[in-house]
């Protein structure tokens, strides 16, 4: 941190701190959506709803002293074994109607799985039974074989470095460029400040149909990016290192941070920088854990636009492409299996999920940013 | 002459700059207060990388997908970009009379909005009321309708290539062979391939509208309900006079954001057929018209065409559904 001699107060401090904003997340989050999408609109409709609430809220509570004779007479009611086996019907039904719709919206996955493990004969075979969705355990050397054809023969784990490379220099590039940029519009009073803060808003809201086109034309013709292998990569990263949403959420959270601790570590002799790395962002940490959550998984979803920019792979040249790509050029490879192609989708599935699982809270958290892009 | 028209727009940004800069100072001495200069120069320091890439990457694509639309644009000869006014907008209207490749776009995107939308905010909907009780293992449940929503739309899209595969080893004919159908060619059948992009998208996509609408169940108070059911108020009508006009903000952004999503729809007919009239979207047409055939004017004259639209409609629902109240 920023003291060595620092006192066991100041460290408490510090971690209370650390608490607060935390917990204000879930809320900024969610304002913050509210308040970009439908701004003004939308305040007004949920204060009218709230209001319209604690109406009846009230009228509920008076009845509810004279009905409460009636709660009684309905609570006899329900020990009695005829409701009883009603409510087990219900359970009953409840959890089948939830099994169907579970499968109706798993069956494609375990489709998946089933058949990434099988070879073409074997696929062949199983079509039009039951076993469409059950995996091949009886030989287990071709049920790895797909995958290891996949991960190796065609070139997978490259495009999984690839994509992996792409969004860790995106993630800390976008961190750093946007969360400076928040970090000068939150804290520091300079002039010119509300002409920043009227761009900002305005990029949020104006709604602009597939500007991909020209930035294709900038990218390829402007800065010609895409002429060699070298500097390719570039045109991923630089367009997806800036997003003023990003900046926006940044702003927001880091106004919530007391000055004091800022004004404190200013006196300490700590620099503008010093303070934002090894304060703001420890403080931060969040907003900084949605925002790369959500650049990794734009990063590992995108396809169109590394397509576009990133040169067809070349026999015996490390390819460039990212991983959504990649599964193009699985699927339109010649003689690949069903097995094979199905073995290639799980593969480009499995750490989108893992980081569905681990980042659980950042994403609930983040959803409304994401709702933007879509 | 990209990089000119660069300069000329990131002059007239700093010139704005400037003007905002020299208001709050001359405002500041009125009052008698002072910037910190050293404060002003960091803040300008932090705000520098930012700025540049966001001019680059942001504010020129918008400058130029409004100035393409206007001119002769090839994508490969910027110097030789010509404006020609309205021509690139007449070339449009009359491809849409003669029926051509726009007029097909027009109608597949109409059809996937009409379809999608009501389907996947109506499966989101259900899900969410499904699920939004107190009862064990509904957790499971959330977990496996959010599933599909965790795999890519590339890979939704090849993963229902092979269940809509024509041969009768597909998933979908070998179902349909149990009761004798034939072999379908669901995806290249001109009536009902968009109706399948419609299906498996609302599919991939309704558990996260599933987690939007939950959120905003979660903030209803549950004593309303037990209120409205002393009243003897029905399920129904609880739904219709509590449920719903709480839920109304939650439902009025999920309607916007849907709409808006299921109207740039591309990734499916690109991966799934290709170039073909009973597919192709506006947003496809758009990204063949400016990449493919690198005719980048005109298909940037759609793209104004479409932003006008859209924003349009937007305005539309968000007055309809404020109105309601």
């Amino acid at each position: 941190m920023l003291d060595e001699n620092k006192t066991l107060d100041e460290q408490s401090a510090i971690e209370s701190t650390q608490a607060v904003p935390q917990e204000e997340t879930v809320e900024t989050v969610a304002t913050e959506e509210v308040a970009i999408q439908e701004k003004a609109v939308e305040t007004v409709a949920t204060q009218e709803v709230a209001i319209q609430e604690e109406a009846v809220a009230d009228a509920v509570e008076v009845e509810q002293f004279f009905s409460q004779e009636k709660e009684a007479v309905e609570k006899k009611a329900e020990r009695s074994p005829n409701v009883k086996v009603r409510k087990c019907l219900k359970a009953i039904g409840y959890y089948t109607a939830g099994t169907i719709m579970s499968l109706i919206f798993l069956f494609p996955l375990l489709y998946m799985l089933a058949t990434s493990t099988k070879t073409e004969q074997q696929y062949a075979f199983d079509a039009g039974s039951l076993m469409m969705f059950l995996p091949n355990v009886t030989d287990l050397a071709t049920a790895f074989g797909n995958y290891a054809n996949v991960i190796t023969g065609y070139g997978m784990w490259q495009y999984t470095i690839n994509t992996i490379l792409y969004a860790a220099v995106i993630i800390v590039l976008n961190i750093i460029i946007n969360g400076l940029a928040g970090y000068a519009m939150a804290k520091f009073n300079f002039p010119g400040k509300g002409f920043f803060s009227f761009i900002i808003l305005f990029l949020i809201v104006v709604p602009v149909e597939t500007s991909i086109i020209p930035l294709y034309s900038i990218v390829n013709q402007m800065l010609h990016l895409t002429d060699s292998n070298m500097t390719a990569p570039l045109a991923i990263i630089l367009p997806a290192s800036i997003s003023i949403f990003n900046i926006f959420l940044f702003m927001q959270f880091f106004e919530g941070i007391p000055k004091e601790y800022e004004e404190a570590a200013r006196i300490d002799g700590a620099g503008t920088l010093r303070i934002f790395f090894s304060m703001i962002l420890p403080l931060s940490k969040p907003i900084v854990a949605t925002v790369a959550t959500f650049c990794f998984i734009g990063t590992w979803n995108d396809y169109v636009w590394p397509t576009m920019v990133l040169p067809y792979p070349e026999e015996g040249m490390w390819p460039l492409w990212n991983i959504q790509a990649g599964l193009t050029s699985v699927k339109s490879a010649t003689g690949v299996t069903t097995g094979e192609i199905m073995a290639s989708l799980v593969v480009a599935s499995v750490p989108i999920f893992i980081v569905y699982v681990v980042a659980q809270k950042y994403i609930v958290q983040g959803f409304g940013s994401a709702g933007l892009k879509m | 002459m990209l990089w000119l028209i660069t300069g000329i727009v990131a002059a007239a940004l700093f010139a704005a700059l400037m003007a905002v800069v020299i208001k709050d100072i001359v405002v500041a001495k009125k009052k008698k207060v002072r910037y910190g200069v050293r404060e002003s120069v960091s803040a300008y320091l932090l705000l520098a990388p930012a700025t540049i890439l966001a001019l680059i990457f942001v504010m020129l694509p918008i400058v130029y997908s409004l100035g393409y639309a206007f001119t002769d644009y090839y994508l490969l000869e910027p110097d030789y970009m010509q404006f020609i006014g309205f021509e690139n907008f007449i070339k449009i209207f009359e491809s849409i009379g003669k029926q051509g490749m726009i007029y097909h776009a027009i109608i597949n995107t109409l059809k996937f909005v009409v379809g999608v939308v009501p389907l996947q905010i109506g499966l989101a909907l259900g899900l969410a009321l499904f699920v939004n009780n107190k009862r064990k293992g509904t957790g499971i449940f959330k977990v496996c309708y959010f599933a599909p929503v965790v795999i890519s739309l590339t890979i939704t899209a090849q993963l229902w290539l092979q269940i809509l595969s024509p041969s009768e080893t597909g998933l979908l004919n070998s179902i349909l062979g149990w009761f004798g159908v034939p072999p379908q060619d669901f995806i290249r059948n001109e009536e009902g391939a968009i109706w399948w992009i419609v299906l498996l998208s609302a599919w991939q996509g309704c558990g996260y509208q599933m987690l939007i609408f939950l959120s905003g169940l979660s903030n209803i108070r549950q004593d309303l309900y037990e209120a409205a059911s002393l009243d003897g108020a029905n399920k129904w009508q609880q739904f219709l006079h509590i449920t719903v006009p709480a839920l109304r903000s939650t439902f009025l952004f999920i309607v916007i954001t849907v709409f808006v999503g299921a109207s740039r729809v591309m990734v499916q007919p690109m991966l799934m057929t290709d170039e073909k009239p009973h597919t192709i979207t506006i947003s496809y047409w758009m990204y063949l018209e400016g990449y493919r055939y690198r005719e980048v004017g005109y298909s940037a004259a759609m793209a104004l065409l479409m932003t006008i639209v859209m924003g349009a409609i937007t305005l539309v629902q968000r007055t309809v559904l404020r109105e309601k109240d």
